[in-house]
């Protein structure tokens, strides 16, 4: 059985495209959410082992989602994602409790699975 | 005054006035009749002419009217020496009205106006003494009881000498108090004078001072009983005061229209020595004697006035009056002055004239000054703008198609990964991925258009135009375009103001319809873009028009917007295009 995952993203498209890559490389998305407040709720009930979080979100950001699961202790792995660079956010994704960010661009099952290893 | 009013009074006074010098040297009962018969005319005649005269020069001020009623008055006095007993009752009920209307004028002057409650109270109590009491006393009394030569009283319903004294004696008391009291009134408003005023209210004061003075000491006389010599002579010496008086009206408002063109010779003068802005305010103010003036400079531009600086102002503020001053025919600004001035515009009229070379000048700054607040305002919201429409173009891009390629991205990762484990698979996800780049091309190109229409660039206003027509949900009729190329700012500006009035026509205006026109002539551009909708459009709301207005403005031309509710919305701008 692999690792479930919720996605979080306010683009339907996104989301869909990432639930096929996961999907086709053993993960099994438990769910989807589209902004923070969402993604929070479904955190706590879905207990998701991974949590795919895009940065930018309609009404919490990806920062502050992170820092709430994490206070919440359900410790999920939270990998951050945006179509930005990661510098563009400067020393905020090293202080967050994320495991790490990766840019939708390089975005991957495998990255991810390098990454929460 | 018209002429024939003027000439109707004119022509009355005389007749009264022949009436009257009859009356006197006719009498039975009058032994100095020679010194009556000059002393009445002089006082009737005299009041009526420069009552007419200034009735004419401030057609508005009450003190005109209020010097002819004295000089009837007066006239109607002598009727009391008439032999006829209907005309000695004219002139004996009317005996006592000249006080009244005496008392009036000169509280009035000189603006006409009784302004304080104790004069309106003082002049009340006046006219009831010398009409309703002077009846009342009259229908009691027979004359012929102390004077044999006098005619009867055919008003006389009952002699009571008792009750006549008792109604005397009360009308006399009520005399001397009220006379008292507007002596007092007098005395104050000259000590509270300013000079300049005092040299108008001097003659006045003094004569109708004197005047009131004798008549209370001739009242004090009769109610002390004392009679004979005295009391002739105080009579002849307040009539000859009277007979003075119009004069000193006259000579009143000739010092006062002396004043007034010294007002204008000194404010001629401080112009001249004027420097910076407020010189022109103050120099107004002390010419008007006002010291809270203010001046609103006239703006054609903007249809509007302002102030020194430029800010908008409202011309008439409670308890002002704006008078308008022009300079070779075109209105060049207002003067915001008290209220009181009204009473004078000839004085407001020749202070402004005097002034309107300087104001012109100082219009232009003031103009020139809401322009450049306006210019700044207007930068402001060009730069503000500038900055939210591109983190719009950045919300959309982010949004938009950088979401769908990186969708794409993944998607095509997934199709490498299985293409040679299964095909079927592949091929869908290669399918989902064109979509993706169809998708993400539209959006792009609309996000282009919505920067700078390519068309506009390369095929003109006309195709760019068509292009907007044809996109609308709303039928659009383009009347007119022009046939040759606009300078590419005139055509952006042209291009902008029709998508934008067309977005808001689909969004707002529930029209069935929209015609667009546009015509180059006489230098400039022309858009219209009207529909048949609900109308109702505020142009305040949305910052769509108003940065329309500033990408107008910025070209120097003019946006605006006619919108009724239920008569649709035009839109129409107007841009220079040499």
């Amino acid at each position: 059985m692999g690792k479930t995952v919720l996605i979080v993203d306010d683009h339907p498209s996104f989301r869909a495209s990432a639930r096929r890559m996961l999907e086709s490389d053993g993960y099994e998305v438990v769910g989807e959410a589209a902004d923070g407040t969402t993604a929070l709720a479904a955190a706590s009930e879905l207990r998701p082992d991974v949590v795919l979080l895009d940065i930018r979100l309609p009404d919490l950001d990806g920062f502050q989602v992170a820092e709430r699961l994490a206070a919440n202790g359900t410790s999920p792995a939270i990998v951050l994602t945006s179509s930005h660079d990661g510098s563009d956010f400067g020393d905020e994704i090293g202080a967050s409790p994320a495991h790490g960010f990766i840019p939708k661009s390089d975005l991957s099952a495998e990255a991810i699975t390098v990454l929460i290893r | 005054m018209s002429t024939p009013r003027r000439t109707l009074i004119e022509l009355a006074a005389f007749g009264l006035g022949v009436g009257a010098l009859v009356a006197v040297i006719t009498g039975d009962h009058n032994i100095h009749r020679g010194a009556y018969a000059a002393l009445t005319l002089g006082v009737g005649w005299g009041f009526t002419g420069t009552g007419l005269y200034a009735w004419t020069r401030q057609p508005t001020n009450n003190v005109g009217p209020l010097m002819i009623a004295v000089g009837f008055a007066g006239l109607l006095k002598a009727l009391a020496f008439s032999n006829n007993s209907v005309i000695f009752t004219i002139g004996s009920l009317c005996e006592l009205l000249i006080y009244a209307l005496l008392i009036h004028l000169l509280l009035s002057f000189p603006s006409g106006r009784l302004d304080s409650a104790v004069d309106r109270v003082l002049v009340a109590i006046a006219y009831f003494n010398t009409t309703v009491v002077q009846l009342a006393a009259f229908v009691l009394n027979d004359p012929r009881a102390g004077c044999s030569q006098c005619p009867a009283n055919p008003l006389l319903v009952g002699k009571s000498d008792t009750a006549a004294g008792v109604i005397s004696a009360a009308q006399l008391d009520i005399a001397i108090a009220v006379l008292g009291a507007v002596v007092a009134i007098l005395y104050r408003r000259w000590r509270d004078s300013s000079p300049d005023q005092r040299r108008g209210f001097a003659p006045v004061l003094t004569v109708g001072g004197l005047s009131f003075v004798l008549l209370m000491a001739s009242l004090i006389v009769e109610q002390a009983g004392l009679s004979g010599s005295i009391d002739d002579g105080l009579t002849l010496a307040l009539f000859g005061t009277l007979a003075c008086l119009p004069f000193a009206f006259l000579t009143g408002l000739l010092r006062f229209r002396f004043s007034q063109a010294e007002a204008v010779s000194s404010l001629v003068g401080r112009l001249g020595d004027g420097r910076g802005r407020g010189s022109l305010r103050d120099a107004l103010a002390e010419a008007l004697g006002d010291p809270e003036v203010e001046l609103a400079y006239w703006v054609p531009s903007q249809v509007a006035y302002v102030d020194a600086d430029g800010q908008r102002m409202h011309p008439t503020p409670k308890g002002k009056i704006a008078t308008i001053i022009e300079h070779e025919g075109r209105p060049v600004g207002a003067i915001v002055h008290d209220a009181d001035l009204a009473d004078e515009p000839d004085l407001v009229q020749a202070v402004g004239a005097a002034a309107s070379l300087t104001l012109e000048n100082e219009r232009l700054g003031a103009e020139l000054r809401a322009h450049v607040d306006e210019l700044r305002a207007s930068r402001a919201r060009i730069v503000t703008a500038g900055y939210a429409e591109r983190q719009r173009l950045e919300r959309d891009l982010h949004d938009g198609a950088q979401q769908r390629l990186m969708a794409l991205g993944i998607n095509l990762r997934l199709a490498r990964d299985l293409v040679t484990s299964d095909t079927e698979e592949a091929a869908a996800l290669l399918d989902a991925s064109l979509d993706e780049l169809n998708q993400a091309t539209r959006e792009l190109r609309e996000l282009a258009r919505g920067i700078h229409p390519a068309v506009l660039t390369d095929r003109g206003l006309n195709a760019a135009l068509n292009g907007l027509a044809g996109r609308s949900p709303v039928p659009v009729e383009l009347v007119a375009t022009p046939d040759e190329r606009l300078p590419s700012p005139v055509e952006s500006a042209v291009y902008f103001v029709v998508a934008e009035a067309l977005t808001n026509v689909a969004r707002y205006a529930h029209a069935r319809g929209v015609r667009v026109t546009v015509v180059r002539s006489n230098g400039h551009v022309d858009v219209q873009v009207s529909d048949d909708g609900v109308g109702g459009a505020d142009p305040a709301q949305g910052s769509g028009l108003r940065g329309l207005s500033d990408r107008v403005a910025a070209l120097d031309g003019r946006l605006e917007l006619r919108s009724t509710g239920g008569d649709g919305t035009t839109v129409r701008a107007t841009i220079p295009c040499g």
